[in-house]
């Protein structure tokens, strides 16, 4: 393989794992900038979306129908939990309880996972229509990876519209900046914010439904996922949606081009790459500041 | 030479100057009063002087000593004592130990983790006597976050106090005090400098306590000073009682 | 009842626990106190200076792997495996505990959840030394300095991990009402106050992680010559959620709370893991319920109700009561 074909091989890698870890990302990020918590519980709840997206795509055998349901059911999920739990705990100053509620979901969703789907890892495989090789430039690449970037693309767009252009990205903005005054305007804020969460929710368990062809659902993936995607919320900003994107694709870059170039400190690199950004900037690259 | 001296302090928030060449000095022995209409950056001020911000130009000498590069522990450790405009106490202990805490920073014996009685006791009596000066005593074992607003005020000067320090930092410190209050207020503050080697930056809104206890007078608006002198003089300034005198009263 | 008596009582409980109860309970009695102290040593952060971590698992895995392979390859006594397995675990924490107190919050909590994960990590990458995921095993019990063997047997072991968790716990409740610990009382309350008072927090909260790693090594080093083994998940998150999880639902800042809410937890586990599979998961909705309900946690909401109960060292000063027992 020639010197550009390897680039474009490990590009479009970049671009697909990118992909993956947008929709994770922008979800946690979108969830801070509303209501000012990290959700520890998102990796759980992507490594949930692949096991119903498996579940669906078994039930239904069709593996579209799947990638819309499992985000919506979800997603629903999620409203439930911030409406029964989160919601209680706004009056609260302490910051800890926030992050051990959502610890607590993550622990209790693990369980339930394991319950349901037991111990072993998930077969998931790539369904048949995105199965395939394509050509590009003469350099093979694996067509369901091309979707994921397609996927991601389109995703951006449509929720960067969404936040600027309708009424009720307006509202969520407003919420994230200021939600007293939204508040005092009359509108229902925490309906805004169960919506967002569910949202926020639904976004990583869409990306855990790509992902379980790919990395084959298991019980341990929600972790290293959750700490993926809060590096990239710190590299773009917390609550900052086109900051989730740049993360994405930084952190992606870094670690299919670092895999290949420092195989021994692969392991290693995320955490350095994290230590680096909090200690530089602990609010971010383009977050507000703290 | 003046215990602190502010050269050409500045403080820029992007585009938004808080703090624009500010010059201050206070000598020692001396109370000085910071006053100037809200965002005038009066407490912005402040967190430049104890380090808690680092200024975008200027500097802050504190005995001769640049204060440039100190983490916000160490200049509190060089003998400066603040209070905060948001009351700031540790809600769940009890005034004694608020106090207590405060008086132990200027311990070597701070480090040491068990035993410790000499320290304990130590602290504990220049914690009473802070409390006896504040007239807080029958506080002593009520947690500080139960005590009125008034009374948590106060007790925060006493932790400011119970520090030993050269230099007492006080941001609005009759902020919702009541009448009564604030005279019990002053005058204490009155009695502890008659007696020690303190000297005192006051920022506040109320006029009367100022012209009471300050010796001198900077006024801030916009972030600039404006004027500096002796009581007397500042009121008179006509361009003092344009900006700020006659909003307020 | 004098607290006096109730000691009494409760150390000849426990002085002669083991002539009690079956040789199978035994274990799991040794097994629940070594997890106390995992617990009290967690509480040492989370409760005495809200420094919440995720990533505790990784002292306990600490403590235990070292301890494995000084025990294994050098054959030492095993007080000295256990001490030098301890001054590894500090070691290595120091620069963890640097890193992660830069940081506040949820970024602490993450830096010390990515650190366990990269302990869990190496572990699988130096295999050769570590075994993998098979874990090392056979980790022997090799008599003490001076031919001293009495540890060797299961009796014995129940002794020694009785008078390092009592040791420990004196040596924390010292901490927490000495000068230090007023200190970690006022970073818990108000940080920046603290700061503003003449305070190096940072290095108060650095020292307060480093001894909180040193008491989890200790436990983990107790752990492995006991059952014979270690494995990579020593590391894994949940079991850093199992400790963390303890210390709240026993009540965080009391010391015993997180030591008898451990040790009950271990043994309701062992018991209970027999009848049903859904115990993690009712676990982990009783964390929920008191993150909500009840924060102060079980022995937080006993001692609200019988006075004097805890030995409450974060609240009312040591100087007022320097000879309150318990």
């Amino acid at each position: 393989m020639s010197f550009t074909g390897f680039l474009l091989t490990q590009c479009l890698n970049a671009l697909s794992q990118a992909s993956l870890l947008f929709f994770i990302a922008c979800g946690l990020t979108l969830i801070f900038g509303i209501m000012r918590i990290v959700n520890f519980a998102h990796g759980v709840i992507y490594m949930l979306g692949a096991y119903v997206g498996y579940t669906m795509l078994m039930l239904s055998g069709s593996f579209l129908l799947s990638l819309l349901l499992a985000p919506i059911a979800v997603g629903a999920v999620g409203m439930a939990f911030e409406r029964l739990f989160l919601r209680r705990l706004y009056g609260r100053r302490d910051g800890g309880a926030y992050l051990m509620v959502t610890f607590g979901l993550a622990v209790v969703l693990s369980e339930v996972i394991r319950l349901i789907w037991g111990a072993q890892p998930l077969g998931a495989s790539i369904p048949d229509f995105l199965r395939g090789i394509v050509l590009i430039l003469n350099q093979p690449f694996p067509l369901y990876r091309l979707f994921l970037i397609a996927l991601g693309v389109g995703a951006a767009l449509l929720l960067w519209q969404f936040l600027e252009r309708t009424r009720a990205g307006l509202l969520i903005r407003a919420v994230s900046q200021n939600s007293e005054m939204v508040h005092a305007l009359g509108t229902d804020v925490d309906f805004v914010r169960t919506a967002v969460f569910g949202l926020g929710c639904a976004m990583a368990a869409f990306g855990g439904v790509l992902a379980g062809p790919l990395v084959t659902a298991f019980l341990g993936m929600g972790t290293n996922v959750v700490i993926d995607a809060f590096v990239i919320v710190i590299i773009g900003g917390m609550g900052s949606f086109l900051g989730s994107i740049i993360g994405s694709l930084l952190v992606a870059f870094v670690q299919v081009f670092g895999s290949y170039y420092f195989q021994d400190l692969a392991l290693a690199l995320m955490y350095i790459l994290m230590l680096a950004v909090l200690v530089v900037r602990p609010g971010g690259l383009l977050g507000r500041e703290e | 030479m003046p215990l602190l001296e502010c050269k050409g302090l500045a403080k820029r928030f992007g585009a938004l100057v808080a703090v624009d060449a500010v010059d201050m000095a206070v000598e020692q022995g001396q109370i000085r009063a910071v006053i100037g209409p809200n965002g005038a950056g009066k407490s912005t001020l402040f967190n430049l002087i104890t380090r808690v911000l680092q200024p975008s130009s200027g500097r802050v000498l504190f005995a001769g000593e640049d204060l440039a590069g100190l983490p916000v522990h160490a200049v509190a450790q060089r003998g400066i004592a603040r209070t905060f405009q948001l009351c700031h106490v540790f809600p769940n202990l009890t005034a004694r130990e608020n106090v207590r805490i405060a008086a132990q920073a200027r311990e070597d014996g701070r480090w040491r983790f068990l035993g410790g009685g000499g320290v304990l006791g130590r602290s504990g009596t220049v914690a009473d006597a802070a409390l006896e000066r504040l007239r807080l005593t029958r506080f002593a074992g009520t947690l500080a976050g139960m005590m009125s607003h008034g009374d948590q005020r106060l007790l925060e000067v006493a932790m400011a106090l119970a520090q030993q320090p050269r230099l007492l930092m006080l941001d609005e410190p009759t902020q919702g005090l009541s009448i009564e209050e604030t005279d019990r207020a002053v005058e204490i503050l009155r009695s502890m400098l008659a007696e020690g080697d303190l000297s005192v930056i006051l920022v506040e809104h109320d006029m009367e306590v100022v012209f009471k206890l300050a010796h001198a007078i900077t006024v801030l608006h916009r972030g600039r000073v404006i004027a500096d002198g002796p009581p007397e003089v500042v009121r008179a300034d006509a361009e003092v009682q344009r900006a700020y005198l006659g909003e307020s009263e | 009842m004098s607290r006096r008596l109730l000691l009494l009582i409760g150390a000849a409980v426990a002085l002669l626990l083991p002539f009690a109860v079956p040789q199978y309970s035994l274990t799991i009695i040794i097994e629940a106190l070594i997890f106390g102290l995992f617990a009290m040593s967690l509480d040492l952060m989370v409760g005495y200076c809200k420094l919440y971590s995720f990533g505790h698992a990784a002292a306990y895995g600490l403590g235990a792997y070292s301890a494995a392979m000084l025990l294994k390859s050098l054959a030492l006594p095993l007080p000295i495996g256990i001490v030098l397995a301890v001054g590894i675990t500090v070691l290595i924490a120091l620069p963890i505990a640097w890193v992660c107190t830069r940081s506040t919050g949820v970024s602490f909590a993450m830096l010390t959840l990515a650190f366990a994960q990269l302990g869990f990590a190496m572990l699988y990458r130096f295999k050769d030394w570590t075994g993998g995921s098979d874990g090392i095993d056979g980790i022997p019990r090799p008599p003490g300095p001076l031919g001293i063997t009495w540890f060797q047997g299961k009796l014995g072991y129940y002794y020694l991990v009785l008078f390092c968790l009592v040791g420990s716990y004196l040596f924390c409740r010292a901490i927490v009402r000495s000068p230090f610990g007023a200190v970690l009382s006022g970073i818990r309350e108000n940080e920046a106050k603290t700061r503003a008072l003449g305070y190096n927090t940072r290095a108060y909260k650095l020292a307060t992680v480093v001894l909180a790693y040193g008491f989890g090594g200790l436990a983990g080093a107790l752990y492995a010559p006991f059952a014979g083994f270690a494995s990579p998940e020593l590391f894994f998150w949940l079991a850093s959620g199992r400790v963390l999880i303890m210390v709240i639902v026993g009540g965080a800042g009391t010391l015993i709370g997180p030591i008898l809410g451990g040790a009950s937890f271990l043994v309701l586990e062992h018991e209970l893991s027999q009848i049903t599979d859904l115990w993690p998961l009712i676990f982990g909705s009783a964390f929920i319920g008191f993150i909500l309900f009840a924060p102060q946690g079980i022995w937080g909401l006993l001692s609200a109700r019988i006075a004097g109960l805890t030995p409450a060292p974060a609240r009312p000063t040591a100087a007022e009561a320097p000879d309150a027992a318990a």
